[in-house]
């Protein structure tokens, strides 16, 4: 798959602090890329430099495999941090300034006003928005002329909860038509429902970067009870695959090598050799805790 | 050409509807007539007259117009200053300077056109004072021939043109510097305030001439008062037109100056 970004050992400082070491991952084509971590890991730092607000110390990037230029900016909807507007003009005037450095229609922001839900507004000031209107407008001016790139800094900032459920549903109804889409956020059930793809900053480091199932594994296991605990186990120590069998109070946790297998399959298994078990269930790694044995084992 | 008339467009969208930018537009457009009517006036009905003639001649006929007018719109500069402090510090309290470039614009084409704001608002500045020249000129011609000589006066126009240069320039750059509009604005009088100053000692305690070259002066000293005063009294009008060569290449020298610091300064930032 093409590349649309490839970022090469790209590094930032300010002063003495490292915002950014030696960051190097490529987002493929078609890909929703994640830029996931904490606040001041560096995401936005990172995000900044591939616009060109920030100058990076060392390393270099590429948009669409070609060095990169303002002509390239233009096919690439962004928002970065905050909205930022015209505060004395109103959202459709913003808008006309947006499409024409992008060189796209000005007919297409009636399009975009619409999909925001702020097409009833567009000749409101922008200083009379609220922060959520604001985060709605800055979406709208990123999707002009239908980039087929789309880089979000925490687009769901300022929102309330049915405005991060529609931003939510428009990044993977516009992921579904086929765009490369960068997100960059800290909040890890954002990644989790749109995300294919998935870089982890700390500190300016990169922990982990690829698709979302391998670098976020999240690990299944099963838990099962029965009367006789230790027959269970005899029984339990016969099943093919089996990693580890931890015990717990009144049940086993039963690790594999792999995927785990379906439970109506255990099931047989334990019966199969007598045993009736009174508790089975598939138990799964949350991302949160996935997220933060990769952040530990790092720090460690 | 075509890419900065279409940056030029985009600009004229900013501004188009800002409401701050008509009403010191307003400002700047009247005051320049209205305080060279102030002054036309003083002279005209405040000073002592010999033989029914002011003693001061009279100021606001050709050819003395095209030296009278320049000068009083030159006291009267902090006003367009205002208005390009308050167009580039509102591109960093709304920090669209940033989102123009992510937009797609070059940080030099960015730049590039605010400087050419500043070169269009001088242009503005000088055809007011232009207009205002002729209005006086011929509001007190008795003689349709001096009408004629006075082209030779007409540099003084040019002149005018290069003081604004200079005065908006050093503006923009404090406003690129400081990025905030009220801290700049202030630093921009304390500047004004403190060279004044340094140039009065320097001159007046201590005879240097050295100070005349400094930034607003040199600009300053390219229309010397047409009543007397700085710029001539120690040197002669037949010493400042040898001067004056000097004090253009200095002034314009200032103007690249400024230009390559403001381009250099934003190329390179942190947006």
């Amino acid at each position: 798959m093409a590349s649309i970004l490839s970022i090469n050992n790209i590094s930032k400082s300010y002063g003495r602090i490292h915002a950014l070491k030696n960051v190097s991952f490529d987002v493929p084509a078609g890909s929703v890329y994640g830029i996931l971590g904490p606040n001041g890991s560096g995401k936005t730092t990172l995000l900044g430099v591939v616009m060109d607000v920030l100058q990076a110390k060392s390393g270099t990037y590429s948009w669409f495999g070609n060095p990169p230029s303002e002509k390239q900016r233009r096919d690439i909807g962004t928002l970065l941090e905050t909205p930022n507007f015209y505060h004395y003009l109103s959202a459709a005037r913003n808008l006309e300034i947006s499409a024409s450095i992008k060189h796209t229609s000005g007919e297409d922001i009636h399009r975009v006003l619409k999909l925001v839900r702020l097409y009833e507004r567009k000749d409101s000031k922008f200083q009379t928005f609220s922060l959520g209107m604001k985060q709605r407008l800055a979406i709208a001016a990123c999707l002009l002329g239908d980039p087929a790139v789309l880089v979000f800094d925490e687009p769901t900032n300022g929102l309330d909860p049915s405005g991060i459920a529609e931003i939510r549903q428009l990044i993977i109804d516009l992921a579904k038509s086929g765009k490369t889409i960068i997100l960059a956020s800290h909040l890890l059930a954002e990644v989790e429902k749109v995300c294919t793809h998935v870089a982890i900053l700390q500190q300016g480091s990169l922990l982990k970067s690829g698709e979302v199932v391998s670098v976020l594994s999240q690990e299944e296991w099963l838990e099962l009870g029965a009367v006789d605990m230790e027959k269970l186990r005899e029984v339990l120590n016969h099943f093919p695959g089996v990693k580890k069998i931890r015990a717990s109070d009144n049940y086993f946790q039963l690790y594999f090598n792999g995927a785990a297998p379906a439970a109506g399959e255990i099931n047989r298994f334990c019966f199969d050799q007598g045993i009736l078990l009174n508790q089975l269930q598939v138990r799964k790694k949350s991302l949160e805790s996935a997220f933060i044995e990769i952040t530990n084992n790092v720090s460690n | 050409m075509g890419e900065i008339l279409s940056m030029l467009r985009i600009e004229w969208l900013k501004i188009k509807y800002y409401r701050t930018f008509w009403l010191l537009l307003a400002v700047i457009t009247v005051s320049i007539p209205a305080f060279n009517y102030m002054v036309y006036d003083f002279t005209t009905n405040n000073i002592p007259k010999f033989n029914g003639q002011s003693i001061l001649g009279n100021p606001f006929s050709f050819p003395g117009v095209w030296k009278m007018v320049p000068y009083n719109a030159g006291l009267i500069t902090f006003m367009p200053a205002i208005m390009i402090i308050t167009l580039f510090t509102n591109e960093y309290s709304y920090r669209t300077h940033r989102q123009n470039i992510i937009d797609g614009w070059s940080r030099s084409g960015f730049i590039t056109i605010k400087i050419i704001e500043v070169f269009l608002l001088s242009l503005f500045v000088t055809l007011l004072v232009l207009l205002t020249c002729l209005y006086f000129g011929f509001l007190t011609l008795t003689d349709p021939q001096s009408f004629a000589v006075e082209w030779e006066q007409f540099r003084f126009i040019f002149y005018f043109f290069v003081e604004m240069l200079d005065y908006l320039l050093i503006a923009a750059l404090i406003a690129t510097l400081i990025k905030r509009a009220g801290l700049a604005m202030g630093l921009f009088f304390l500047y004004m305030f403190v060279e004044q100053l340094v140039v009065a000692i320097g001159r007046n305690k201590y005879k240097k001439d050295w100070v005349n070259y400094l930034p607003q002066e040199v600009s300053d000293r390219l229309i010397p008062n047409p009543l007397g005063g700085k710029g001539l009294p120690h040197d002669s009008l037949d010493h400042w037109e040898k001067l004056v060569p000097v004090y253009l290449s200095v002034a314009i020298a200032y103007i690249i100056i400024y230009i390559y610091i403001i381009s250099w300064r934003f190329r390179k930032a942190e947006l």
